[in-house]
């Protein structure tokens, strides 16, 4: 083992710069090319007057509207049939008297239709129309306000010149402020930063893919070797047991070898002005024997894995081929070369209730702290796993052995 | 040279080495021995020839301890290695009494020779003298002892398959056909092991179709329809052939 370590290292170090790297071009690709979201939306105006064209014009061109939304007038039976086949995220019709009406309190209502499969873009623009109607509810009982106080004190023709106070404040401090929109904030790697996402599923590649280098550990050993040790007095089961053993503490000893990478990348990022928060802070026991759990049933989970692996494939190469193809195919599967919300809706479903799926979780728990809930679901999930696992490699080690 | 454990003092007490009665095995619903029997004394070489499938190796994994029977009786100096209608298996005795060399060789390729006979020798003083003065030095295995078993020719992994067998000092060696496909000298070193080995009153059970390993054979099984059949010991070539 002592002979062997040495090189299991050097492939272990060098297998962490490749997928260190790969995992540093994706965190960049991710900042490089944020998402943008263009919101095309049909008007239908069933009046068409100046004063209408003028209002439509007016919030098209309003700072915050006018960064994410593109208009375009179009009649009803047109703009129904774009909203149907998703070329446009929503519809507005526009009533007939619409100023009119907001001007003298009537307030007619403006349907707004949106597809159903439009999603972030619909969200965005309900977002945009519920804030700019209470914009506008604030607006009209201002004037409403100024009028009733201007009646109530007789100076009435002073009206006019409050009222146009009143539009110049709205529009200088209300009308082009992003910041009084409610926001959500939405991101494809759910409650982990960019970086604490990539570097979750990375950590948990270099473990599965790892498990290449430990085949002298981890593959099955001759049936002619095996019967020997029997004869010994050493069973099968013991022999299996000890192997994995082996294996765990392999992985233990590699994910040792994580601390000073991620020490390293927080160096790097500090020197390069980018002062991201990796871990959260664990506050207080409980979150600490979560940690501690999660950290040793996923390293559990991935020596199982491998072990599994080496024993299904039955020899070294294929063992090693196995491992590659699979570990890629199910971190792909799990989001974690991609994240799952780019992925179709059947592949997330399968992709979380893959090894991995659990793993990257678990991972993620460790850097932000996820609910109770999700701890527990990782947990039972990572056990299940194990046993399912283990007793599947236990089988096929018997089977070499006959 | 130490071959035996001396504290197995009952070796010279009792000349019967090896007592098997009517074993009998099969793969599956196939039956390969069918009542297979023979007995061996201290000092003795029993011979094992036969077709390529006829039951030679099925016989010699069940004398091994690593291949369950189907019925008999096996006794080590009348010690029960498989005995009882439900064929319980001693692993102590057969532990103790036999060191066993199979048709493949037990080593981990990616370790050295040394590493491997380490997994067998518990005592790593035992194994030094074993290399510089005993057994192994015998054999030549200190020749290439630092070198990785994935390095080795055919013959040296005998050897070190040979050595393997013999860190429990066992008195019975199982081997089943060692010099298979290992050059002449190799053959050779193989044989003049096993006459100092059945000098020292070892007793060796071989399966073999050499003719130089025949002529240390104090008997010659013949095995047939799953039986033994004990035959000439002089017989050589076409004679011998026409018995299988």
């Amino acid at each position: 083992m002592m002979r062997i370590l040495p090189r299991m290292l050097l492939q272990a170090i060098l297998l962490m710069v490749l997928i260190g790297t790969i995992a540093f071009c994706g965190v960049k690709s991710m900042e490089k090319e944020p998402l943008a979201v263009g919101v095309d939306i049909a008007v239908v105006v069933r009046e068409d007057n100046a004063v209408t064209q003028m209002a439509i014009g007016f919030v098209e061109n309003m700072e915050s509207v006018s960064e994410f939304c593109t208009f375009r007038q179009v009649s009803e039976e047109e703009g129904f049939s774009l909203l149907g086949e998703g070329e446009v995220a929503a519809l507005i019709l526009l009533p007939e008297q619409l100023v009119e009406g907001i001007m003298n309190g009537e307030n007619p209502a403006v349907e707004i239709y949106f597809a159903k499969q439009a999603g972030l873009e619909a969200m965005l623009f309900k977002e945009l129309t519920d804030a700019g109607a209470g914009l506008l509810n604030v607006a009209q009982a201002e004037i409403y306000g100024a009028g009733d106080t201007a009646a109530a004190y007789g100076f009435t023709d002073k009206l006019s010149v409050m009222e146009m106070e009143i539009d110049s404040y709205n529009l200088a401090f209300a009308l082009d402020r992003l910041a009084l929109y409610e926001t959500e904030q939405l991101s494809v790697t759910g409650q982990m930063s960019v970086l604490q996402y990539f570097a979750a599923s990375a950590a948990v590649l270099f473990l599965l893919l790892f498990g290449m280098a430990l085949y002298p550990v981890m593959q099955p050993e001759p049936a002619v070797f095996r019967k020997q040790l029997s004869r010994e007095g050493v069973g099968f089961l013991w022999q299996d047991f000890c192997q994995w053993l082996c294996g765990l503490l392999s992985v233990g000893l590699m994910s040792i070898l994580l601390l000073p990478a991620v020490r390293l990348a927080k160096v790097w990022m500090a020197h390069s002005g980018q002062e991201t928060e990796l871990f959260r802070s664990v506050q207080d026991a409980k979150q600490m024997t979560e940690t501690v759990v999660l950290i040793l049933l996923g390293m559990v989970l991935v020596s199982t894995f491998i072990y599994c692996l080496y024993s299904l494939a039955g020899s070294r190469i294929s063992g090693i081929l196995m491992l590659f193809v699979v570990s890629l195919m199910m971190i792909y599967l799990s989001g974690g070369l991609v994240p799952s919300v780019f992925l179709p809706e059947m592949m997330q479903k399968i992709g979380g209730r893959l090894p991995t799926g659990y793993l990257i979780r678990a991972a993620g728990s460790i850097f932000v702290g996820y609910r109770s809930q999700t701890v527990r679901d990782c947990v039972s999930g990572m056990c299940l796993y194990t046993v399912l696992l283990g007793g599947l490699a236990c089988l096929c080690r018997r089977r070499y052995v006959r | 040279m130490l071959l035996f454990s001396d504290n197995l003092w009952y070796y010279k007490c009792m000349n019967k080495m090896i007592s098997v009665q009517d074993i009998t095995s099969a793969y599956g619903r196939r039956p390969v021995l069918k009542g297979a029997s023979f007995t061996a004394e201290r000092g003795e070489c029993i011979g094992i020839v036969g077709a390529n499938g006829c039951g030679k190796s099925t016989l010699l994994s069940i004398l091994a301890g690593t291949l369950k029977p189907k019925s008999g009786e096996v006794r080590y100096y009348g010690q029960a290695a498989w005995s009882g209608p439900q064929m319980r298996c001693s692993k102590e005795v057969i532990r103790k009494m036999t060191g066993y060399v199979p048709q493949e060789n037990p080593l981990i390729p990616e370790l050295t020779v040394y590493d491997n006979l380490r997994l067998w020798y518990p005592d790593s003083g035992r194994l030094k003298q074993e290399l510089e003065e005993g057994f192994l030095h015998l054999l030549g295995v200190q020749e290439f002892v630092t070198k990785q078993a994935s390095k080795l020719s055919g013959g040296m992994k005998k050897r070190v398959s040979i050595g393997i067998a013999m860190s429990g000092m066992p008195p019975v060696l199982l081997m089943d056909e060692p010099s298979a496909a290992l050059d002449l000298i190799c053959k050779e070193d193989i044989r003049n092991y096993l006459e100092v080995y059945l000098q020292r009153k070892g007793t060796v059970v071989i399966t073999t179709h050499e003719e130089s390993e025949l002529e240390l054979c104090h008997k010659l099984y013949v095995m047939k329809d799953g039986r033994l059949q004990q035959i000439d010991r002089a017989l050589r070539g076409a004679d011998l052939v026409k018995m299988f």
